[in-house]
Parts: C-alpha cells; structure tokens; sequence
C-alpha cells in the first residue's frame, strides 16, 4: 500500500505541469492509470460549442411567440381537418396542444373524436317552432332571441350571457364549457364566447386560452421567475434541463427551481425541504437552548436556578451561565447563583467562541449548520457579484473605455469575467449542498471533494480579485495605461481557466466522483503552475494523495459512524460516544 | 337576483302544478322567503334507508339558477356522502358539475339516486366510508337501518 502511494506521489510531481484548470493540454493522460481525469473530450469542448449545446434544447418565448405558435398550430389542424378554426382550437386544447396526436386521434375514428370533445356534426335537437321554452328561466322566447351550442339546445341570450361569465369568472375551468343541457356534452367555443361574454370577460378568457398553450402544453412552462412574462418551450429528451430565461433568471425546466448544476433535482427538492423544516427548528433551537458541555445534546432551561444537571446517562452538572463545571463554582465565583466568571472571561477574552464550535462540529445540527452556512453566504455572494455586474454594465464600464480611450466593445471580456463570477458563485453555493449529502463514510470521495471544492474556491477568489480589484486601478487611472492589454489577456485568461474548471467540477460531481474508488485507486490532481505557484500547496496535493487511502483504512476497519448523529466511533464501543445511541 | 326570483317562482308554480308527480318527494316553499325551500324525501325501495322520510332544507344564492342551491339533510341519515352532524350534502351536481338547468326537483330526485348509490370513495361520513370499502355491506346496511329508525321513522306510540 506505502509503496503505491509512494508511485502515486510521483506521478503528482510530474503531472504538476498539466494545467487541471485549462483543461484545453493534454490532462496528463500519459501519467499511470492512478490518475484522476476530468473528461477526456475536454479539449473539444470550446466556448462557442458549449453556448450552442444549450441554447439548442431550448426556446424563450415572449407572448407574441406564443401567440403566434398557437395561431399556427390552430392553422395546421384547421387546414389538415379542413375544419374551422374555432373547432381546431378545441381539438387542440383536449389534446393538450399536441398536433401529432390531434391528427392521430382524428384520422383514426373522427367519430368518436367528435363525441368525446363534444363537436357534434349534426344536432341532437331539432325544433321547427318559432317560438322555445329556455331550460333556464323557464320562459317561453322567440328563436331569434335564443342560440344553441352544436348540440342544438336552445337557451335564451340573457342565460347564456349569465351561464358564460358565471364560468369564465370561476377560473380556466371556462375553456372546457359545455352545453347547459345537463347531459349533453356540446362544447363551447371561443367563437360563442365572443358572441355572449362582456370585453372584460372575452379578454379573460383569450388569457386562458394563452396560458393553456403554456401551462397544457407538456414541452413548455412559464419562467417561474416573479413578474417574468416569458416561458420556455424545451426539447423534451435534453439531459441538460439548465435554462436561462430572457429576464436572466436561469432555472432547472424539470423542477422549476433555479439552476442547481451539478447536484440533482431530488436532492435539491430535499435540501430545500430541509431548510425550511431545519431552519425554524435550528433558530428556536439556537434562541432557546444551550448544549450541554460534556455531551452536547441542547438543553432549554425553563425555569429554575443556573445548577442544571444533565440527564443521564450524561448527568453533567455545569453552570448555565458560564457552561462550566459546577464544581468549580462557589462563594469565589460570586455565588452559586450569580456566577459572573462568563462575564470576566469574556472581558479577558478567555472565552473562545471558535474552540467551543469546534468541540461541537461532530454534532449533526452543527454539520448541518456547516454546509447551510456556506450555502447562503454563496447565495448572497452571487447576489452581490449580480450587483456588481449591473453596475459594471452600467456606470464603469462607460467610465474605463474614457480612462482607457478604447471602445466599449473592447470591454466584453470584463462582462463575461463577472457572468462567469455569478455563475461560479451558483455552482459554489451547490456543492455545499452536494457536501452535505455526501455520505460521511466515503471518506475517499469526501476527501477529494473537499479538495476540488477548495481549489473551485480559491481559483473563483483568483479571478474576483482580478475583475474587482485590479480593474479598480484601471478604472481609477487619469489616463490610457500600456499595461491595460496584458490586463486582458490576465483577466480572459483566468475567466477562461475558472470557466473549464468549473465546468469540468461540475461533470465529476455530476458522475457522482466515480472515478474515486473505495480501494487504493485513490484521485491525484495536479493544477498548472502558471496560476498558482507555491510549494506549500503542491505539498498540499501530496498529502491529500497520500492520506486518502489512509483514512479509508481507518474507514474501513477501525471506526464506525452513528446512525443518528455520524460521529465516528472507534470500533471498540458498542454506544455512541455522542449520543450513546447502540451501535 | 330578479331572474332569480323569477325562475324560482316558475319552480314554485310547477310544483304546484304536478304535486303527485313523484310521489317520493315533497318539496314546498317557505311562504315568506321564496330563496328558502325544504323537501321531504322518501327514503328508496331495497336499500337500509327504505320507509324513512328525510328531510332537506334549501338555501337559495342569488345568482341562482347559474349557481347551485346549498342542500342539506335535516334528518340525520347515516350515508358516506353525507356529514353526519351537519348533514352536508357530498353531491358532484351540488358543486362543479351543477347546470343551470337542473332545478329543485331534478336535485332532490339525484339526491334519491345518491342515497341508492353511495360513493364510499369521496366520504364525508367516513366511518359509513370505511365498512363499505372494505366491504362490510352487512355492517353499513345494519347501522344505515339503526339510523332509519331511530330518526327518519314516526316514533311508535
């Protein structure tokens, strides 16, 4: 095993050269096969080819779009049917606005199409007087003041009228409006609509029938971003369901959440979940109660003095106020029930706030805490970075092309440097949730991850000192400087260096670190020398290859994790040593 | 609230007209308030509820006929689509499949009908629900009968 690692090392030193970011040379595939590889087509995959692979799978509409989508659906089948447009739009909407299988349907057996839709041909009832008893006032009118549906039901105007808008203001339910005629199932058109609804109600129920060429159609949905009118028509069988929607809201088309590449929709669903259910638990639990010092299951102190005693089997007995053992207390301390020994060391700055978090870590809440935390402050990162990138668009990029006397079109690579900042910002914030629901045991893949997600975080660092602070010394400048040209090609290149690494992070954790195994086919990664240079990080990556097999070892042989609170007990103990739950 | 009252007066009338109709069902007007109704109901042949008169009360909305009248038993009945306390009717026609062409009649014969045919699949009365789900007809026949006679049947002298 030593000596493996031994080989794995030295294949570390030599593939350092092989840039892990651009992922553009060779990826170090002449190295042995204990290498880690981001996918091999990686050189293949150019910018331009990654931005036409997505806009290809999907289509933003506008509501003209959809308007004129629908119109020329409708034309289609009235065309192909030879049937009016009215009758087209109804076919339309029963089959959910797909027009293969109107035309399946149809061309199969008309007839009983006509009978389910509720198109009759021919009418059911026929009446040769001149004068109709309505079914609904009960009054006797003559037909001209009375219409009928294709059923041939007569009803009187001032019904109709009533029945049609008591419908279309109950909801999209109008669209599917039948005969009043209790069993008969003639169905009402827009045409008729028109002819019986007021302007405000003809307008609502054009709305409906709009937003059923959305909502019905199983390819496309509304941007569920708030006050968005667009909606996105999708190639149904993409793999990629990331869409980014005219009003720069980019969201997953399968569960509508917004983007959350590389980490699945269920485990999103179930992070969000968690969140909501977690974080009103984790604020009254962090508001109410105190862990106990030696075991650290949270305490809510409900009444009664400051000498609280644990329950067993822990039976601690400690301060509430300082948390410190009860038995250091006394007169000396200020009294069993004034203990200001919390206050003075606070004042002497003995109290370490981060020594106690680090006690508690192994605590699920405070795991938990761990990756939400992160997650949130990526959140709002990007927020800011989105901000920030308004603001570049806005105001400074017109202030740099005068310091600089170059046109502002020279100035989209900074654009691009803050897209890729936000988006990095997006994947970042989503590994913390890939983190979290990494299992614990797995400690090769754990390791790696981390890893991989710290060389994500410190190259994203890399390219926002680039585009803010550096760019802030061109901004600030009095005139043209000659180094602005190398500062492109910098900024470019880190924009173009994160880009690929990003993505490439993403493919891995999206094969779920596959090609980690669980024996000592442990990951090795090199990173270009040319961005990050340093001795102490590349001993970094030795240690990390070395490690690795080590702590799946211990894994495998001398630990266990709890069931309910994960923390690693040695092999030995049958209960938990947190919660003294049985193994 | 004029078509309404106008419509509801048609009823009024035709009732009026045909009282021996149906033989089952007795509807008749609240002299005073013409949008309150109430019926009584026989209840139908070969089921539990079979020599029972029940009892329903109408309320009348305004926008009648193009909403639905609200309709519930007075007499407790024990059915799976009816509330056992309040006597709330679970009834499609009641709801999202009313048709302004029913009228208060048409409404009491399909309440007949439901009696006849509970739907234990949609229950407002779930314990009835449950013994015909899982299929204790003989459990729902005997307490649907308890409660037939005990309510819905002239107490004996």
């Amino acid at each position: 095993m030593d000596s493996e690692d031994d080989m794995h090392d030295a294949n570390d030193l030599e593939s350092l050269d092989d840039d892990f970011y651009s992922g553009e040379t060779g990826m170090g595939s002449d190295d042995g096969d204990g290498d880690y590889e981001f996918g091999n087509n990686a050189s293949d995959d150019s910018d331009d080819g990654n931005l036409n692979r997505q806009q290809e799978n999907y289509t933003v509409l506008s509501e003209d779009d959809i308007r004129q989508r629908q119109e020329e659906d409708i034309t289609r089948i009235s065309t192909v049917l030879s049937i009016e447009r009215d009758h087209a739009c109804i076919l339309l909407r029963h089959y959910k606005w797909d027009v293969d299988k109107v035309h399946e349907a149809w061309f199969a057996n008309e007839e009983s199409v006509r009978q389910t839709v509720g198109l009759y041909e021919n009418p059911v009832a026929r009446t040769f007087s001149r004068e109709l008893l309505c079914g609904i006032c009960f009054e006797r009118h003559p037909c001209d003041r009375m219409c009928a549906a294709s059923c041939g039901h007569f009803f009187c105007y001032s019904c109709w009228r009533g029945y049609v808008s008591t419908s279309i203001n109950d909801g999209p339910g109008c669209l599917m409006l039948r005969c009043p005629d209790p069993p008969c199932g003639a169905i009402i058109g827009q045409n008729m609509i028109n002819l019986l609804a007021s302007n405000e109600d003809k307008e609502k129920y054009s709305r409906y029938i709009l937003r059923s060429y959305i909502e019905d159609n199983i390819t496309s949905k509304w941007c569920p971003a708030p006050g968005c009118e667009y909606a996105v028509d999708f190639v149904m069988g993409s793999v990629n369901f990331d869409v980014s929607c005219n009003c720069s809201h980019n969201f997953c088309w399968n569960c509508t959440e917004e983007a959350h590449r590389p980490v699945d929709c269920t485990m999103v669903a179930k992070w969000i979940l968690k969140n909501s259910a977690e974080s009103e638990n984790m604020n009254w639990i962090l508001a109410n109660s105190k862990p106990c010092p030696k075991c650290k299951r949270p305490i809510e102190k409900n009444q009664g003095c400051m000498h609280i005693t644990c329950t067993p089997p822990c039976k601690f007995e400690f301060c509430w106020l300082c948390l410190g053992a009860w038995t250091d207390h006394g007169e000396r301390t200020g009294g069993f029930y004034a203990c200001n020994r919390y206050e003075t060391a606070k004042q002497e700055g003995e109290y370490d706030e981060a020594e106690r978090r680090r006690e508690m870590a192994k605590n699920s809440l405070e795991r938990y805490t761990h990756y939400y935390e992160r997650w949130a402050t990526n959140q709002s990162s990007r927020q800011k970075a989105l901000q920030d990138l308004q603001n570049m668009q806005n105001v400074q990029l017109d202030k740099l092309s005068d310091t600089q006397s170059q046109p502002e079109s020279q100035m989209k690579f900074i654009t691009e440097a803050w897209l890729q900042i936000v988006e990095c910002r997006r994947v970042l914030k989503w590994t913390y949730a890939y983190g979290y629901y990494l299992p614990e045991n797995e400690h090769g893949k754990r390791q790696f991850f981390e890893y991989l997600q710290g060389e994500a975080e410190s190259g994203l660092e890399r390219l926002h000192q680039c585009a803010e602070k550096e760019l802030q010394t061109f901004i600030d400048s009095s005139g043209p400087s000659k180094d602005f040209n190398d500062f492109r090609t910098k900024l470019a290149g880190l924009t173009s260096v994160t880009r690929n690494y990003f993505e490439n992070l993403v493919r891995a954790l999206e094969t779920g670190l596959n090609d980690v195994g669980e024996s000592g086919n442990q990951p090795t990664c090199s990173r270009s020398s040319s961005i990050k240079s340093g001795k102490g990080k590349n001993g970094k990556t030795r240690t990390i290859g070395g490690t690795t097999s080590r702590s799946l070892d211990d894994g495998n042989h001398s630990h266990w994790s709890c069931e309910s609170c994960t923390f690693a007990n040695t092999k030995s103990s049958m209960v938990c040593q947190v919660c003294h739950r049985r193994r | 609230m004029q078509s309404s009252r106008a419509r509801l007066f048609k009823e009024y009338k035709e009732v009026q007209r045909e009282k021996s109709a149906d033989p089952d069902i007795q509807l008749t007007c609240d002299e005073s308030n013409i949008f309150k109704w109430s019926a009584f109901i026989n209840g139908p042949s070969e089921t539990p509820y079979e020599g029972g008169v029940f009892q329903l009360a109408f309320a009348i909305p305004e926008q009648y006929p193009l909403l639905p009248p609200q309709v519930r038993f007075l007499t407790k009945i024990f059915h799976p689509n009816v509330h056992f306390k309040t006597g709330e009717i679970c009834l499609d026609i009641l709801k999202n499949a009313w048709s302004p062409a029913w009228t208060l009649q048409s409404v009491c014969r399909a309440i007949i009908a439901l009696m006849a045919h509970p739907e234990p699949d949609s229950p407002l009365n779930c314990d009835s629900g449950n013994l015909l789900r899982s299929g204790d007809h003989r459990g729902y026949k005997s307490m649907a009968k308890m409660y037939t006679k005990l309510a819905a049947m002239p107490k004996k002298a």
